[in-house]
């Protein structure tokens, strides 16, 4: 067997295969990576999750394998700019095995995708997934005659339960080399492909799909060729395509999808079959509530006060205990052991590197934030908040922004990084720029949002309020004075936008990501809380902090009317939000902000300045200096909001 | 005898396709027209100043004249093959063929508005405008009509999509959301939602003003013979907000 193998290996060929996941937003690629690898890759259910490649190694029998995960992919024509990564990606890198995923529920869509993938002659096979839904729906699929029908192997699976991740592992080790059959576009489109393949260089690969895009006048694909075979290959395929289409009496694109139409309602017919009559789920009218003019927003405020309510009496609860049982014996044993001076402070005084670093991270922050993830991503995996995208997108377009902006909007509400990073799915400079500076700018992000809650919740409800409405209303005349100052650069997008299936969250899925998430946030911040408190306690030992203090008085004290504290809380937010979120807890504990104050802090904090890795997407999608020229405005009318915000409230209570 | 009208028409159809297709030379119309190919003819319409001949005879373009007569005929053609398509199914190329020839200006406006001024022949090709597009007539009995302004909640068979944006046509068509495919509209405030194929989708009012279905609306004499029993059962109560768009979109 072993040495059948290493008979059939082409000599110097690479000794791991490359296998790449691709398929529809949201139908589980990232699920099936996670399945394949052990490795992790966020799972939502939302589109845009997946937003680069990630690449992990396995092994099945005797055969290492590189696995790829990667971006939604629609169709190979005419791809968005995340699609183009893509594409560019398969045509570029010789992918030996692509695993479509196919979400069972959607397999018109899907079969579309493998119309095109088809045309690659790339070994495939096809994971179909949410066999359970579909079953549930009461469809049937028979994935035994999909395979026949499409000559490729087809796995059903229920890929959030694992299921069929051992017969996909054994469909991807028994693939041959040589490419699935392909869909024929009826002779004489045939004939073209071919006398256009003709044109590119003998041992070009994927000729076929070269062709048939060319033949589309796909937007990029000559670049491509360009980048490949030279200006002389664009220049014979151009000519070919003008000898072919001078006397056509059709449309070549729209044969070309009538045909594949005919094909896949073919295999679709024969495939389906109906086991239960249509109804409609609970699901099903829950999202059509949740998009519902009026209905919607009452949905949206339950959501709202349920996590509220959670981070209030379960979150600020856990945390409350911890410090109590764990932290504070731990602080009076210190403070027995060291007496009062340098070593005490170091460890455990007002920028202790125990107190403000450890602590502060694991007994304050930590439990806020694990409870908090754990309702935020239940939320995320019912598929609620693509579907606020048709509630506010009147709303959003008095911003400027087309309806393609919404779901970065949105996305923010789980990370300011990922959201920004998705905006590159925006053609227009004005709303990619729009987008990225209201993400920046008062969107909180699922982490804020959760310790904001904690925070304010310690206040009352009424605050909590009054920050969100604050926020809400900030955001919406930023965007509006930014739609107004910009002037319109390139053609905005159409809006076109899948909604999400409501869904059952999977316990199991909810679990290991709030796992994931609690993981990498104490990766990334620990090092961070414990840097942050030394640094402010090497500064404070060296007065510059009570100068900085001094000097930031007037606008501090004088204007926002906070504590002097609170500029250690403004510093750290420089560094790390959740480590300003940490002190400012310790303050409203300790009784040193009142409800004016605490309203201030919070609506400050969360504006001021985007955290660390958002600035660095920032800086990639609109480059440095608009991202310097943006944090510079955002922080100065944070503070501006603070303030005006403050007189006002004095004013009214 | 042969129909003389009738040939003339022919060469005049083919004529068109050239311009469409950026062609002018006579050997071209010569190969593309086959057997049928005429070249008294060709002098008799230049006679007829349909058409005009230069670099000795080897180029020819149609003359304003010329194009007015072909544009009819043209849009006689692509309409026919919009109802023998989209209405009788199959084969429409003779059909088309021999009714460009008979028919008047009128009843191709007729017809033109009961499929609710189709843009594109089945085969993607630009319908010209007639008098009725321009101004958007419209009768009682549309058979088509834009998804904007069918009834909620109702499956509706997409007759075609109105538009000659290829790149949209292509997403769409990726989203399934093409001629054959049963759509239904959800609601159209704040934002327009349709259900296709199992998936909903967000869209622009533009958008699904392109998509025209085939009203089952308010002629009752037609049969509503897709509807299964469940569908027909009265919209749920909270539903019935959604209706308070309609009446903005019903009426033109
Ligand atoms: N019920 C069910 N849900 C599934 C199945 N496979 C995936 N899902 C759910 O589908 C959603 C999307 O899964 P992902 O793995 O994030 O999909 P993706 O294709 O990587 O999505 P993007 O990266 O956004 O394109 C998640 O909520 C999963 O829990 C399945 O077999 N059954
Ligand atoms: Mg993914
Ligand atoms: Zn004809
Ligand atoms: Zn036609
Ligand atoms: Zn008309």
């Amino acid at each position: 067997m072993l040495i059948n193998q290493l008979m059939n290996m082409p000599t110097g060929s690479p000794q791991i295969k490359k296998v790449m996941l691709v398929g529809l937003p949201n139908t589980g690629k990232s699920q099936v990576y996670n399945n394949l690898t052990g490795d992790y890759s966020v799972v939502a259910n939302s589109p845009l999750t997946t937003l680069e490649t990630k690449r992990a190694r396995c092994r099945l029998a005797e055969q290492s394998y590189e696995v790829i995960d990667s971006p939604g992919l629609h169709s190979l024509y005419n791809p968005s700019e995340e699609e183009l990564t893509v594409r560019d990606l398969i045509l570029s890198e010789e992918i030996d095995i692509l695993v479509q995923c196919m979400d069972a529920c959607r397999l018109k869509q899907s079969l579309t995708l493998t119309a095109h993938l088809l045309t690659l002659g790339i070994p495939m096979v096809i994971s179909l997934n949410s066999m359970d839904e579909i079953a549930r729906k009461g469809i049937s699929i028979d994935p035994v005659a999909l395979s026949r029908l499409l000559g490729v192997q087809v796995v059903a699976s229920v890929a959030v339960q694992g299921q069929g991740t051992e017969e996909l592992k054994e469909a991807i080790s028994r693939v041959e080399a040589g490419g699935p059959e392909i869909i024929p576009c009826g002779e004489k489109i045939e004939g073209w492909l071919a006398e256009l393949g003709s044109k590119l260089p003998v041992e070009a690969p994927y000729k076929r799909a070269i062709s048939l895009l060319v033949l589309l006048d796909d937007p990029l694909i000559l670049d491509y060729v360009n980048k490949m075979y030279g200006p002389a290959a664009v220049n014979d395929l151009q000519q070919q395509v003008k000898l072919i289409k001078g006397n056509l009496r059709f449309n070549i694109g729209q044969v070309i999808n009538q045909q594949r139409s005919r094909w896949l309602d073919r295999v679709a017919e024969e495939v389906t079959h109906r086991t239960k009559p249509q109804s409609h789920g609970f699901a099903q009218e829950f999202a059509r509530l949740s998009r519902h003019p009026v209905f919607g927003i009452p949905i949206l405020l339950v959501f709202l006060y349920s996590m509220f309510y959670v981070v209030v009496n379960v979150a600020n609860v856990i945390s409350e205990w911890m410090s109590d049982v764990l932290w504070m014996p731990v602080e009076a044993k210190i403070s027995g052991l060291i007496p009062l001076g340098f070593w005490h402070d170091f460890l455990i005084g007002d920028y202790g590197i125990l107190s403000m670093g450890l602590a502060n991270a694991l007994m304050t922050v930590l439990p806020i934030l694990s409870v908090f993830f754990l309702v935020f991503n239940i939320i995320e995996d019912i598929g609620y908040l693509p579907n606020l995208s048709v509630l506010t997108k009147r709303l959003l377009g008095k911003l400027g922004l087309s309806g393609s902006a919404i779901i970065p909007l949105v996305l923010g509400f789980g990370c300011k990084t990922v959201a920004t990073l998705s905006t590159k799915t925006l053609k227009s400079k004005k709303e990619k720029y729009i987008a990225v500076y209201l993400i920046a700018f008062a969107i909180p992000c699922a982490a804020q949002m959760g310790l904001n809650m904690s925070i304010l919740g310690r206040i009352g409800l009424s605050a909590f309020v009054i920050v969100f409405s604050v926020l809400f209303v900030v955001e919406i005349l930023v965007g509006m004075a930014l739609n107004k100052i910009l002037t319109k650069q390139g053609q905005g997008l159409v809006f076109i936008q899948e909604l999400t299936a409501i869904r059952l969250p999977n316990l199991k899925g909810v679990l290991k990501k709030t796992y994931y998430r609690i993981y990498w946030f104490l990766k990334e911040s620990l090092p961070v809380f414990l840097g942050a408190a030394l640094a402010l306690f090497v500064i404070d030992k060296l007065g510059v902090l009570t100068a900085t203090k001094r000097l930031l008085n007037p606008l501090i004290e004088g204007f926002l009317g906070l504590p002097s504290a609170m500029t250690d809380a403004i510093i750290l937010c420089l560094v790390r939000h959740e480590a300003a979120a940490g002190v400012m807890i310790n303050l409203v504990k300790k009784g040193q902000l009142d409800y004016i104050q605490c309203i201030v802090a919070v609506t400050v904090t969360t504006m001021v300045v985007p955290c660390f890795a958002n600035i660095m997407a920032m800086a990639k999608e609109v480059g440095g200096k608009q991202t310097l020229v943006m944090i510079i405005l955002i922080v100065m009318s944070s503070f501006a909001i603070g303030g005006a915000l403050r007189w006002t409230l004095v004013a009214l209570l | 005898m042969r129909n003389r009208k009738r040939e003339k028409e022919e060469h005049l159809e083919r004529l068109w396709g050239m311009k469409e297709g950026e062609q002018e030379a006579v050997e071209y119309l010569e190969d593309s027209m086959k057997g049928d190919f005429d070249a008294q003819l060709v002098e008799e319409l230049a006679e007829d100043g349909m058409v005009a001949l230069s670099e000795g005879n080897r180029k020819i373009v149609l003359t304003e004249s010329g194009e007015k007569e072909a544009r009819r005929i043209i849009r006689a053609h692509r309409i026919a093959e919009r109802l023998l398509h989209d209405v009788l199914g199959g084969e429409f190329e003779t059909g088309a063929c021999e009714f460009e020839h008979t028919v008047t200006s009128e009843l191709v406006d007729s017809i033109c508005i009961l499929l609710g001024h189709p843009r594109t022949c089945p085969h993607g090709m630009a319908i010209p405008e007639g008098e009725c597009c321009r101004r958007s007539e419209r009768t009682t009995r549309n058979m088509v009509i834009p998804l904007t302004e069918a009834e909620l909640n109702q499956s509706a068979r997409i007759a075609y999509i109105n538009c000659r944006d290829d790149m949209l046509l292509h997403r769409l068509d990726d989203l399934q959301v093409r001629p054959g495919i049963k759509v239904k509209l959800h609601q159209r405030y704040p934002c327009f939602v349709i259900e296709c194929e199992g998936a909903s989708i967000a869209l622009d009012e533009d958008i699904v003003a392109t998509i025209c279905v085939w009203s089952q609306g308010p002629p009752v004499d037609r049969p509503k013979l897709e509807l299964s029993p469940k569908e027909k059962k009265p919209r749920p109560w909270w539903s019935k907000g959604l209706m308070a768009g309609r009446k903005r979109h019903g009426k033109i």
